[in-house]
């Protein structure tokens, strides 16, 4: 016996970033271009180095969705094409240990694996607990 | 009521296992307990409530061990979790935070992760809780908090990454909380193997097979269920929560006569439940009537409900009676009535802590406006969700938040802005009526694929509520029919509308 119920699950991701940058927030603008790799740097000047989940993970179902409208099949050419500068983990954790200890990382990981060692980057103004957020759903 | 548990079964591990791993501390938690006696009694409670599911006993023992050691702020941490009763969560979290200069660095972490979840501080509760979990990622307790903690979350995915990591194969209570992590993720074969382990590792324990029942009903595999209820029962004659999950079952089943006589019989041999379990079953009994669409019936059966909380001074569930009356009533008038008594009773606020009847509000407003749209009238519907809105800004409580999402998720839906309407709906993932609108959307909208897992969810759907049972039954009935588009007809049908 143990009560719960039988649900779709909401997810909540979190872009985050090492603890030195002083980035607090990205327009949703700010975020497609610097996930499609048009911005290179901050600015800061640092260079931007972007760690993802695999295209085909379900929390990359829905990045895909909300802000790029491609396919796993596209992200994966598009990811191909834009080695170095992005980089595939295989899990949160593996995405915020690089995130972590890189200066200049950005990565999305699941609200529910933050640690304090990242800085939790809002966008338009909202944190992922907020509502209207845009990396939300299922 | 609440759609979702609001308590967290919690539990103790004092023992050491072996393991080589990396982290900074040593592989159990430490706890500051003063004596040995508590010390047992922690341990005690850890197999009562984790293994055994025998709660009302491991609070009477977490119960003692506060009364034997009262500067032992995880030990009022760990009672405010397991308590079923409101008044001593809330009373038993503020004792743990005001023996928080007591305990130690490590135990401090967990209190600060439910502290900030208490005030609603989700990321440093998150944080918090990941600290923790890093330090020790296997001790069992630890394990077995996170996972409770991520289950109510519905964070299932996060869950069965933290027993996964934990490497912990032999603890039941960890089991058997893994194998409900997997089923709400669909994965049956895992939940499965898991509890056929459950189940050796606890053969003359009712609890193994009671969950195992329930996970096979989760999958909708009805009949072995309630023979798995009936072997828990077979163990145990005395273990209520089986013998009611057999009328479950029937009602699931779509045998209302045969659940109602099952709820008829457990009530009969269990006379003396605790009043949380008594109303429950109580609803879902009043319940059959609505999957019956013996809408007088229904009707009769909930106001027997509300009269007996009433009573009994329990406002809260007098109002949410009246609330669930006003859904599945055909006539527009009559349901806002009733749902002004049950604003009413809430009023009387007896028996009801400010958080639960602030849940309770943003419920019956959700349903205000539902039945304000199915009734034609936008004012009427503006205003109670306006009202909505008000109290989510002012809550940041996930019940709250769904009920406003979901509320507002209809309202655009109904005006055929149904790109606006998805990300409302997705809010509200809990509730079949949001379900039921987010799959014409997605549809609507040129989402197949999440049209389709939305549908698909929402068919294995097997909650005994009248959300359900408003729901679930017909879309089943559709999705059987192999010339009815559930998806097309109901984005058809609004766009007629």
């Amino acid at each position: 016996m143990i009560v719960v119920p039988c649900l779709l699950h909401g997810k909540q991701l979190a872009v985050v970033t090492d603890t030195a940058n002083p980035t607090t927030n990205l327009s949703a603008a700010e975020l497609i271009k610097l996930f499609n790799a048009h911005i290179h740097t901050w600015a800061d000047g640092r260079p931007v180095l972007i760690v993802v989940r695999d295209p085909a993970s379900a929390d990359m179902d829905l990045v895909l969705r909300k802000l790029f409208n491609m396919t796993p099949g596209q992200a994966r050419v598009f990811i191909e094409a834009h080695k170095p500068s992005i980089i595939v983990a295989g899990s949160d954790d593996a995405v915020l240990r690089f995130v972590a200890t890189n200066r200049g990382a950005v990565g999305i990981v699941d609200l529910y694996s933050l640690t304090k060692n990242v800085n939790v980057v809002k966008i338009d103004g909202k944190l992922p607990v907020e509502q209207g957020y845009l990396l939300r759903g299922n | 009521m609440k759609s979702f548990t609001t308590f967290i079964a919690a539990s103790l591990a004092l023992s050491v296992s072996a393991w080589t791993q990396t982290v900074s501390h040593g592989e159990a938690l430490p706890l500051s307990a003063k004596s040995t006696e508590v010390r047992q009694l922690l341990n005690q409670a850890w197999i009562l409530d984790s293994d055994q599911v025998e709660q009302a006993q491991a609070i009477e023992v977490m119960r003692k061990v506060v009364r034997l050691d009262p500067t032992f702020a995880m030990g009022h941490e760990i009672l405010a979790q397991i308590s079923l009763d409101p008044a001593e969560q809330v009373s038993e979290q503020k004792q743990a935070l005001a023996n928080r200069g007591y305990a130690n660095a490590s135990e401090q972490i967990v209190i600060d992760w439910f502290q900030n979840a208490a005030d609603h501080k989700l990321i440093p509760a998150i944080t918090n809780m990941n600290d923790a979990l890093h330090q020790y990622p296997r001790d069992r307790w630890l394990v077995f908090l996170a996972n409770s903690w991520l289950m109510a979350q519905t964070q299932y995915e996060r869950a069965a990454t933290v027993y996964e990591h934990s490497g912990i194969t032999d603890s039941p209570g960890l089991i058997n909380n893994a194998a409900y992590t997997y089923a709400n993720m669909r994965q049956f074969s895992k939940a499965y193997a898991l509890m056929d382990k459950y189940v050796a590792l606890m053969p003359q324990d009712p609890n193994p097979q009671d969950s195992y029942a329930e996970i096979l009903r989760m999958a909708g595999h009805y009949t072995i269920a309630i023979d798995h209820y009936k072997v828990a029962l077979t163990i145990n004659p005395q273990f209520y929560s089986s013998q009611f999950g057999i009328a479950d079952t029937y009602l699931l089943m779509g045998d209302e006569t045969r659940a109602r006589q099952e709820y008829d019989a457990a009530f009969k041999k269990f006379p003396s439940l605790p009043e949380l379990d008594c109303i429950r079953w109580k609803t879902r009994q009043a319940t059959t009537y609505v999957y019956e669409k013996d809408f007088p019936g229904a009707d009769k059966a909930f106001q027997s409900l509300a009269d007996y909380a009433h009573a009994k001074h329990l406002s809260q569930v007098e109002a949410d009676a009246y609330r669930q009356m006003a859904m599945y009533q055909s006539d527009n008038h009559q349901a806002m009535a009733l749902l002004t008594k049950a604003e009413s009773a809430l009023r009387d606020g007896a028996n009801v802590s400010v958080i639960n009847a602030h849940q309770e509000t943003a419920q019956i407003l959700r349903t205000r406006v539902q039945v304000a749209i199915r009734a034609g009238n936008s004012l009427a519907a503006d205003t109670a969700a306006a009202k909505l809105a008000e109290l989510s800004l002012n809550s940041d409580d996930k019940v709250i938040d769904s009920a406003f999402n979901g509320a507002v998720g209809a309202h655009l839906f109904y005006e055929h802005k149904y790109k606006q309407a998805i990300p409302h709906l997705e809010e509200d993932d809990n509730s079949p009526l949001s379900l039921k609108l987010l799959a014409a959307a997605y549809q609507t909208t040129g989402y197949f694929a999440g049209a389709k897992r939305t549908q698909e969810t929402l068919a294995n759907f097997n909650d005994p509520s009248v959300e359900q049972a408003l729901v679930v039954p017909a879309l089943r009935k559709c999705l059987a029919n192999p010339t009815c588009n559930v998806g097309m007809k109901d984005a058809a049908l609004q766009i007629k509308h």
